[in-house]
């Protein structure tokens, strides 16, 4: 079979991270290629490529036998046939279901320009999700998320002028019932008769090994796996995932398991307890997005369900959006989570509040010459740093961390898990969602979730890649049950 | 000292003794319904002004002259909001809207709508140039060449003049200045030998004053526009200089000063501004030609002068704090249109006496 | 099918706050129930309609347009001088005009600078340039403007006519034509309209540009009316546009905007003004009865959703 796209040697960095190191990647037509990897994969970043919404540093980009990659944008991706179905859906929730059609096609305009849009997306709707209910004209914002996500996926499908060659599911069905998950994968199926060409995206390995005719493992922005899906099973995958010399946790001999508890509540999903005790650091690992951070809040919202004992701190991983304050100083940033205790006669102590400021730069390893300089004068990594600081500065005893490191450099990366090591040794606890399998050996003690639930309690000794993937992606028994 | 309210009772004795005068029109307006459209009622003069239109509107309204005759004022001085008002009162039947335009130009619009459908407008103060409404034009050139026209009397021989301006770019400034400039030219003795900007404000008078002074020769009279010759003569004392003739603009504080100097010196001067009851005469016109009488479409209203001899009588009937404001009578308004329809010099301000 | 009563309700609010006001003007002012009546009412409406109309075009895409009121002003500046002695010469100038507020959608696009502080910023530009074109009121409407606001369309007053044809146009190229739909997504979800190869560049440009040109036809025909101008003349169709778009049913979050509610928004915002004026209400009262006005029937809106929303 002759490849309908292929990709050669594509580089792309965000700044301290390498999302796409060198991939190639070869689609033919009508083929079904399902596409795995744990968080920061690259996956995401290729399929953005893929679809022209983001421009590679390097590589070469070849569809249907045409060199493309000088230019390569959303509009020669949909011109030859290309779509993609976003995770984060993509339809516009103030117009109504044909009106979203309208926005991918342009050829759709001029008198009767509604009824056509109507009568496109219901035929397609009707062929992928027989019985779906939709009506063209409802807007989006009024739909359940299913059917939102139904009509997302029949918009990918439908044909103005240029045929549709090839699709990009990520994570399609994780809105979907079963029975529209099994509609919409044997439509893909029929497709492919057609010469249609999928790439299907998801957390549900049976759904992969089911669907697809051709398995890529990628890791570390690397394809480290192109395998037929005959054969393939559910341990190989996971085992591909995971780096090759997989051991446990390098073995730190902390058990705490006999401190007292600090908090201590039903887990999401009610098959585990949410358990934290004293000077222990716990992460919450999984698939991003599946629930981790809404468990955090949880505990921080309302920590008397969860019994807990002592003050909570927050550290953000979106630093821009809820981190930092970006027009105060770098002490005021430090300070703020602890300006209530360093009043004196009901004003602010400027001086305590320099002093703790200076303080925590000299622990933590601020790189700035004067804490007094505006926050957005520093680095990210040191960004990342002034958040820790303001938590581990406060009066805190349990400290949420958000996935903090994500996008941070190697080297604030070791001075910060040994800060964090320093700090429950005193007696801290830590509860830290982290996307990075490697942080996870720098943990007592493991939750993984997998849609919104707590899926696997992983004691010390049983933290290792393979278990956390495990977890994470689920089983055949498991999606038919 | 005679208060409004007994003018106005005199008025009346007069109104229904003097029916026999052939030029004021009788025609019956009891049933008609006159209205005030004012743009601004943010400072003192205009305070004054609404109290002046209070007063004359529920005299002729007992005296059944009328049947309505109220005022309203726009909240945020602004020409769109004006006209919106001309045209609500044109919706509620008013037979005459007396005027006084946030914008001479911007209400032509309304104006002439107000025009279309049978309303009798007429403009005061705020004038507005549609050629369809009246005009009571205040004679602000006129009131700076009276000024140099008082100084020629009293010094036949000229002399240095300083000359206090009000707000820059402001059209009232403007024509008082050429109404200066114009007296200069009649009288060539004098010489304006500095040129400030007081703003009308004493405060800012004073400050502008003090600061020309040291670069001025000896000063020998002062023009100024209202609301500055205070301040002015407080610049002089403060700098130990002999106090010029400055003519002042009817404030409260300016009449004080000078009743103060005349009766320790005998210092002479005069003072003139407009009278807030201007818009007195605007209801009288308004009532005059809805009554039937044919009357110029552009009228002239008197600047409001105090003479020596007068100070002792307006200063009593002037508000602390206030401006001299005057009561103008259907008798004057009618002597006043006949002047101005015969091209004579109209009558001088009314006095009680 | 199934009626969705809530949206009925919702929609129609605008049509009901008007038709309740025009009913208490009628009340209160037999007078005003004529072909003059009318004429009178409503006549100064139609700059503000335009006004509005402008506002909600870049409420379209999530935007506040805080300038309206000094671009309209600028534009009547110029149509009262350079329009009417070198036609030539101001038509170029209200082109530019057009394109000037373009550039600032460019700029707000580019840069990703918050709307709110550029239109602020560019109302005193606005402001500005009206005084240097026109520094002293004054200045004279051309014959074939005020000609053509005067007209007296048989039947039905020109104001209401053009509210009527401005609405219905506007529904057409907002709700109806293919590139309205764009517009409004534009407005819903921006990386989706991104995502599916539309410039989000030119998409706003072309919102910035459609609310100019409407900023100027609101200045041509607030000249027609006035028949000259000063460099006050609608410093306050700011927030009368905005209250007007958002009485009308547009919102700030962007892409939900409703031409026709817009078009009876401003004519609620005028008739407002009318009938407090009616009720002879002291005018310090009437700003904030207006404001009591725009919150009652925001509140009313929300009430309808809580309802909606506990179904």
């Amino acid at each position: 079979m002759s490849a309908f796209v292929e990709l050669a040697g594509l580089e792309k960095r965000y700044e301290a991270v390498r999302a796409l190191d060198g991939v190639d990647l070869r689609v033919a037509a009508g083929e079904v290629l399902g596409l795995v990897g744990h968080n920061g994969a690259g996956k995401s970043t290729l399929i953005n490529v893929l679809a022209g919404t983001v421009v590679p540093d390097a590589g070469r980009i070849e569809v249907a036998g045409e060199d493309l990659a000088r230019g390569y944008d959303v509009t020669t991706a949909t011109d030859r046939g290309i779509r993609c179905v976003f995770q984060e859906l993509s339809l516009c929730p103030n117009l109504t279901v044909a009106e979203n059609t309208r926005i991918v096609h342009r050829q759709i305009k001029g008198r009767g320009w509604q009824a056509r849009a109507r009568a496109l997306i219901i035929g397609t709707l009707d062929a992928i999700f027989p019985g779906h209910g939709i009506r063209p004209d409802r807007r989006i914002g009024d739909l359940s998320i299913g059917r939102r996500q139904m009509v997302e996926i029949a918009r990918a499908f439908t044909e103005t002028e240029t045929p549709v060659r090839l699709v990009i599911l990520d994570e399609p069905t994780s809105s979907l019932d079963s029975t529209a998950a099994e509609q919409l994968l044997a439509y893909v199926r029929r497709r492919q008769a057609d010469g249609v060409a999928t790439i299907l995206i998801s957390h549900l390995l049976g759904e992969i090994l089911g669907a697809a005719d051709r398995v890529v493992v990628m890791r570390d922005g690397k394809v480290v796996a192109d395998r037929a899906a005959a054969g393939l099973s559910r341990d190989d995958l996971v085992g591909l995932m995971g780096h090759v010399a997989d051991q446990p946790g390098e073995g730190q001999g902390r058990r705490r398991l006999d401190a007292e508890p600090v908090l201590d509540g039903p887990g999401p999903g009610g098959r585990h307890r949410l358990e934290l005790r004293r000077g222990e650091v716990v992460g919450l690992a999984g698939l991003a997005g599946h629930g981790q951070t809404a468990a955090l809040l949880d505990v921080y919202d309302r920590p008397r369900d969860f019994a807990a004992v002592g003050k909570l701190a927050f550290v953000a991983g979106d630093r821009q959006s809820d981190g930092v304050f970006p027009l105060w100083s770098i002490k005021d940033n430090i300070a703020v989570r602890s300006f209530s205790a360093l009043r004196r006669n009901g004003l602010l102590d400027e001086a305590a509040v320099t002093g703790l400021a200076l303080d925590w730069q000299k622990r933590i390893g601020i790189r700035t010459p004067d804490v007094r300089n505006p926050i957005l004068s520093l680095s990210g990594g040191n960004q990342q740093k002034v958040l820790f600081a303001r938590a581990l500065a406060s009066d805190a005893a349990i400290i949420l961390m958000d996935d903090p490191m994500r996008g941070v450099d190697v080297g604030t990366k070791s001075e910060v898990y040994a800060l964090i090591r320093q700090e429950a040794t005193a007696g801290r606890s830590f509860l830290w969602y982290t996307t990075e399998l490697d942080e996870l050996v720098h943990c007592d003690r493991v939750y993984v979730f997998r849609e919104g639930e707590i899926v696997a309690h992983l004691a010390h000794d049983e933290i290792t890649e393979r278990a956390v993937l495990q977890a994470s992606f689920r089983s055949d028994a498991e999606a038919v049950a | 000292m005679m208060t409004s309210k007994t003018l106005l009772a005199a008025l009346g004795a007069v109104l229904f003794s003097t029916t026999a005068m052939a030029e004021i029109a009788t025609g019956d307006t009891s049933g008609m319904r006159i209205a005030l459209s004012n743009n601004f009622a943010g400072n003192s003069w205009r305070q004054a002004m609404l109290k002046s239109w209070d007063e004359v509107s529920s005299q002729a309204v007992a005296d059944g002259i009328v049947a309505e005759a109220p005022a309203f004022t726009t909240a945020e001085n602004q020409a769109t909001e004006q006209a919106a008002q001309i045209q609500n009162l044109i919706l509620q039947g008013f037979d005459a809207i007396v005027l006084n335009a946030a914008s001479p130009t911007a209400l032509n619009g309304a104006v002439k709508e107000a025009c279309d459908a049978g309303v009798v407008v007429v403009s005061f103060d705020g004038i507005v140039t549609e050629p369809c409404a009246w005009r009571i034009v205040i004679d602000f050139a006129g009131m700076g060449s009276a000024q140099l026209d008082y100084l020629a009397e009293k010094m036949p021989d000229g002399g240095n003049v300083l000359e206090i301006r009000g707000l820059a770019g402001v059209f009232v400034d403007d024509e008082i200045h050429s109404g200066i400039v114009e007296g200069v030219e009649t009288h060539p003795q004098f010489e304006i030998v500095g040129s400030v900007h007081g703003d009308w404000t004493q405060t800012v008078a004073q400050r502008e004053v003090s600061g020309i002074l040291p670069t001025l020769p000896e000063v020998d009279a002062v023009v100024t526009q209202g609301g500055d010759g205070y301040g002015a003569a407080q610049a002089f004392r403060a700098a130990g200089r002999d106090i010029p003739l400055i003519i002042m603009g009817n404030r409260h504080d300016e009449l004080t000063w000078w009743q103060e100097q005349r009766d320790a010196t005998g210092y002479e001067t005069m003072s003139l501004s407009i009278a807030p009851a201007s818009a007195q005469v605007g209801f009288w016109v308004a009532q005059q030609i809805l009554a039937g009488r044919e009357v110029p479409h552009d009228l002239l209203l008197p600047t409001l002068v105090i003479h020596q001899d007068e100070l002792d009588y307006w200063l009593g009937q002037t508000e602390e704090g206030g401006v001299t404001n005057a009561f103008y009578t259907l008798e004057w308004t009618d002597q006043m249109i006949e002047a101005v329809a015969a091209g004579e010099s109209v009558p001088p301000t009314p006095t009680a006496e | 099918m199934t009626i969705d009563w809530r949206e009925l309700v919702r929609a129609s609010l605008p049509a009901l706050a008007l038709t309740a006001l025009l009913v208490a003007i009628f009340w209160l002012q037999p007078r005003a129930m004529s072909y003059q009546g009318l004429n009178l009412l409503l006549n100064l409406s139609i700059p503000i309609v335009f006004a509005t109309l402008a506002q909600m075009f870049v409420l379209t895409v999530g935007d506040l347009d805080l300038g309206i009121g000094g671009f309209v002003t600028f534009v009547a500046c110029v149509t009262v001088t350079w329009l009417a002695d070198a036609p030539l010469i101001g038509v170029l100038i209200l082109v530019a005009a057009i394109a000037g507020y373009a550039a600032v959608g460019a700029l707000i696009e580019l840069r990703n600078l918050p709307a709110i502080v550029v239109t602020l910023g560019m109302s005193f530009v606005w402001f500005g340039l009206a005084v240097i074109v026109l520094p002293s009121p004054g200045g004279r409407t051309p014959e074939w403007l005020i000609a053509a606001v005067r007209l007296r369309p048989p039947g039905i007053p020109l104001a209401i006519l053009a509210a009527i044809v401005i609405g219905l146009l506007g529904h057409l190229l907002l709700m109806r034509t293919s590139m309205g739909v764009v517009l409004r997504g534009a407005g819903g979800n921006p990386r989706a309209i991104t995502r599916a190869g539309w410039s989000m560049l030119r998409i706003r440009m072309t919102l910035y540009a459609l609310a100019g040109l409407m900023g100027v036809l609101a200045g041509l025909t607030l000249a027609g009316i006035t028949t000259s101008a000063d460099a006050n003349l609608a410093l306050r169709y700011t927030l009368l546009s905005i209250a007007g778009a958002i009485l009308g049913g547009s919102q700030f979050t962007g892409g939900r905007v409703s031409p026709i509610g817009a078009v009876l928004g401003a004519l609620v915002m005028t008739l407002a003004a009318s009938f407090l004026a009616f009720l002879r209400l002291n005018p310090d009262w009437q700003i904030g009865v207006q404001g009591a006005i725009l919150i009652l029937v925001l509140a009313l809106r929300a009430l309808l959703d809580r309802v909606a929303g506990e179904r």
